[in-house]
């Protein structure tokens, strides 16, 4: 198969809330969307804060449920999967091994070290634990992680830190459809260099990646196709 | 699909015969007859290694709804189908209707239960090997030292000393009780592990361990789970799926980010609004 | 001394024995399952033997000869008082002799001789129901039964085990009869249990203050609940025998005396005859 398949069809998709708690007034998310994106490229969404471009991603991911419209997930072996309608079980399974999700913010264990935390994905996709846990001491460096840091809890760290671990766990067993929520906000130059670089390496292994960025340099150097989402008054 | 419900209902008190039309979302008391309409009509599925939450408020249905599954409870109406049971003729059969013998053996076996209280899921008459142990010859295993390792290696696997094996449970605090419910319960590999608030009463910290050994132990042994709690951050740490019961009803399904992030229903909606 | 022509034959009128044979009955036909009975007055006090007895005086018939044993003894007062009882009210021929004997009751003790076919085993019993030490609600002990669940027992066998390195049930120990129901064989030593299994004899259990009434007829599989990698121990009695008779093979008795321990069997009838045959043996 060419890179130059499809990885995700979007069409039409629109969300809108509608809050019971507050007398079931309704709030409008995003509509009109639509997109292609091919295996091995980078999509950036860009535009105004409180357009709607994380709702994208979560209703991409389905945390959100769509209101309407479709986004056809296309497997290896030629099957499409409709991610907005599909059952919540299927959902899981794509999760386990094709989709995965690189928030904006770090939800993970309090109680795990940040090489446990990393390490992690790898060793459910049976990775040998030794194995993945050189892998992943050797990604946090790159990052930019003193080793001494390593032992401890991500809770603990700056920040910067936080959001590199988080960078970290989300490419090292890279999903065949990356979602991105802002990977390189708050920061440094230095990192979101090496993170851009991780990026089109992870295009060269075939990724494909939905994300999110505020500065419109690291569209213009990292982005295959850019998708502006306006704010819908 | 490794559990299925279908339509399973439980009325407490001489029901009418129209109470689940009579009941539903608003309230769970039939206004004809004032029977208590505890699990109204409930479809569910869960598939191998997946984990299920239950939230919903107390007197919900929510712990019934697992002791009708565990059948701690007998069932009003509905069928259930469980591990891909079939009957002579190669047909799923409804596990309500198999001798008794054989539904002793999914109880004992194939499915576990974790009680909020200690005091229902052990023996305080037994050691707390002993418990795990009951667990295990359910399996008939009869041989002494198959058991004792058994028990020994589940017991190592809640995090407890080995010395501790033949102690009693009330010489344990409340988190190890906890701890040595999970391992007789997983001392059977069954394939569902059903816990009605597992951590419900404990302190904090205590709770949060326990969360992490059931999800660790979920991870490495991979049975399905059903999880019931009111606390929705228990839930959002060991669930992919939820459902929402009200009055007995499900009223919403889905997936466990979905529900927390995007809840559709107003009782949803409202439960999650009222997270601390 | 009751006179036989002045009472019913066997005591019990012909209703009760009735009764009773029917709870037999069942009994037999479900081997080790406990079936009730109403249990009627006797002249001696509940927990002195009324079960055994009333399962006696309802099965024995003109053509038996009775022997009565407590804790194996033919002589002790209990035994005595019993054997004269049930004579006086059926008149049937008594008997110390373990092979002449047609009906035997008995507490605590199965006797040495191998019963053989056509004799009966009476047993008193005080706790027929070998659950009550696990599970005390009845409703749960007929379940556990009916689906075979012993769980809670084997778990008793599993704590012994594990903290005295054996069975601490020193006596009653339980057996599976016919791979199915679990039963209590009245308080006897474990030295006696093999004495059940595949037995040419019929056993009767009799618990007249528990009202309960089972059996295990002839040749029918009894076996100790054991690990299979823990062989059942019995009572043993290394380098002592009969003061009396010199036997080792046989339960002994413990008798504490003023000079210390003495051991004599526990079987008198069996003491009995090894003496005689020895006797014999000189005067030849």
């Amino acid at each position: 198969m060419s890179t130059s398949a499809c990885k995700l069809k979007v069409r039409n998709l629109a969300k809108n809330f509608t809050l019971h708690t507050l007398g079931g007034v309704r709030v409008h998310g995003f509509s009109g969307i639509n997109f292609s994106l091919p295996k091995g490229q980078l999509l950036a969404l860009s535009g105004p804060s409180g357009a709607g471009k994380s709702s994208i991603l979560k209703t991409i991911f389905r945390s959100y449920l769509a209101s309407s419209g479709s986004a056809l997930f296309c497997r290896n072996d030629g099957s499409e999967v409709d991610l907005a309608t599909c059952s919540e079980s299927r959902i899981l399974d794509l999760r386990r091994r094709e989709i995965g999700f690189v928030t904006q913010f770090l939800k993970i264990l309090p109680r795990v070290s940040a090489l446990d935390t990393v390490a992690r994905p790898l060793v459910e996709i049976g990775v040998e634990e030794a194995e993945a846990k050189a892998r992943a001491e050797q990604m946090l460096r790159r990052l930019g992680i003193r080793p001494e840091l390593f032992a401890l809890s991500p809770l603990t760290f700056s920040g910067g830190e936080q959001q590199r671990v988080n960078i970290a766990r989300g490419i090292i067993a890279p999903k065949e459809l990356l979602l991105l929520d802002e990977p390189t906000a708050s920061l440094d130059a230095k990192s979101s260099n090496t993170v851009l670089d991780m990026l089109a390496e992870l295009k060269q292994q075939g990724i494909a990646m939905i994300a999110i960025f505020h500065d419109q340099n690291k569209i213009d150097r990292i982005a295959d196709i850019c998708v502006p989402v306006v704010r819908e008054q | 699909m490794l559990l299925e419900l279908e339509a399973v209902s439980k009325i407490f008190g001489a029901s009418c015969g129209a109470c689940l039309d009579l009941t539903g979302e608003p309230g769970a008391i039939c206004p004809d007859c004032g029977s208590v309409v505890a699990v109204n009509r409930v479809n569910l599925k869960v598939a191998e290694g997946e984990v299920l939450g239950v939230v919903g408020e107390s007197g919900s249905g929510k712990s019934t709804l697992l002791q009708l599954i565990y059948q701690d409870q007998p069932v009003t109406a509905g069928r259930i189908f469980f591990n891909g049971i079939t009957n002579q003729e190669g047909k799923r059969q409804d596990i309500l209707t198999l001798p008794a013998t054989h539904k002793a053996r999914l109880r004992n076996r194939d499915m576990s239960m974790i009680y909020q209280n200690p005091h229902r899921g052990l023996n305080f008459n037994f050691s707390a090997g002993g418990n795990i142990a009951e667990k295990i010859l359910d399996t008939n295993e009869r041989s002494y030292d198959t058991i004792r390792s058994r028990a020994l290696h589940f017991f190592t696997k809640i995090e407890m000393p080995p010395t501790r094996l033949d102690d009693y449970p009330d010489a344990f605090s409340g988190g190890q009780q906890q701890r040595i419910q999970i391992a007789k319960a997983l001392s059977s590999s069954p394939r569902l592990l059903l816990l009605d608030e597992p951590t419900t009463g404990l302190d904090v910290s205590v709770q949060a361990r326990i969360l992490d050994l059931i999800k660790a132990l979920q991870r490495e042994m991979g049975f399905a789970m059903v999880v019931v709690s009111h606390d929705l951050g228990v839930i959002n740490h060991l669930t992919d799926l939820t459902l929402v019961m009200k009055s007995g009803c499900l009223v919403e399904y889905g997936l466990t980010d979905q529900i927390l992030e995007d809840p559709q229903h107003p009782y949803t909606q409202l439960l999650v609004s009222s997270k601390l | 001394m009751i006179r036989p022509s002045e009472v019913l034959f066997g005591f019990l009128d012909e209703d009760a024995k009735k009764e009773i044979r029917r709870a037999l009955l069942k009994a037999v036909a479900l081997p080790g399952y406990i079936v009730p009975f109403a249990s009627r007055e006797m002249p001696i006090a509940r927990g002195w033997g009324t079960g055994g007895l009333q399962v006696s005086l309802s099965i024995i018939t003109e053509k038996d000869t009775l022997k009565v044993i407590d804790q194996g003894c033919d002589g002790s007062v209990n035994a005595v008082n019993i054997r004269d009882f049930i004579s006086s009210v059926t008149g049937v021929p008594e008997t110390e002799d373990t092979t002449k004997a047609s009906i035997i009751q008995t507490r605590h003790r199965v006797p040495e001789h191998q019963l053989t076919e056509g004799q009966i085993i009476v047993y008193q019993v005080p706790y027929p129901e070998v659950l009550d030490s696990v599970e005390p609600d009845t409703a749960r002990q007929k379940e556990m039964h009916a689906n075979n669940d012993y769980a809670k027992l084997w778990v008793l066998l599993y704590e012994d085990t594990s903290q005295f390195g054996d069975s601490r049930m020193a006596s009653g120990y339980p057996v599976a009869v016919n791979d199915h129901y679990v039963m209590d064989p009245s308080p006897i030593p474990k030295f006696d249990i093999a004495k059940l299994n595949n037995s040419q004899a019929l056993h009767l259990f009799g618990a007249g203050r528990e009202k309960r009434i089972y059996a295990i007829p002839p040749y029918t599989k009894v076996a100790p609940l054991t690990f299979n990698d823990r062989p059942f121990q019995v009572e043993q009695f290394p380098g002592k025998a009969c003061e009396r008779c010199g036997c080792r093979d046989v339960f002994l008795d413990e008798v504490h005396l003023d000079d210390g321990v003495h051991y004599f069997c526990s079987d008198t009838f069996h003491c009995d005859t090894v003496l005689n045959t020895r006797g014999e043996g000189h005067a030849a």
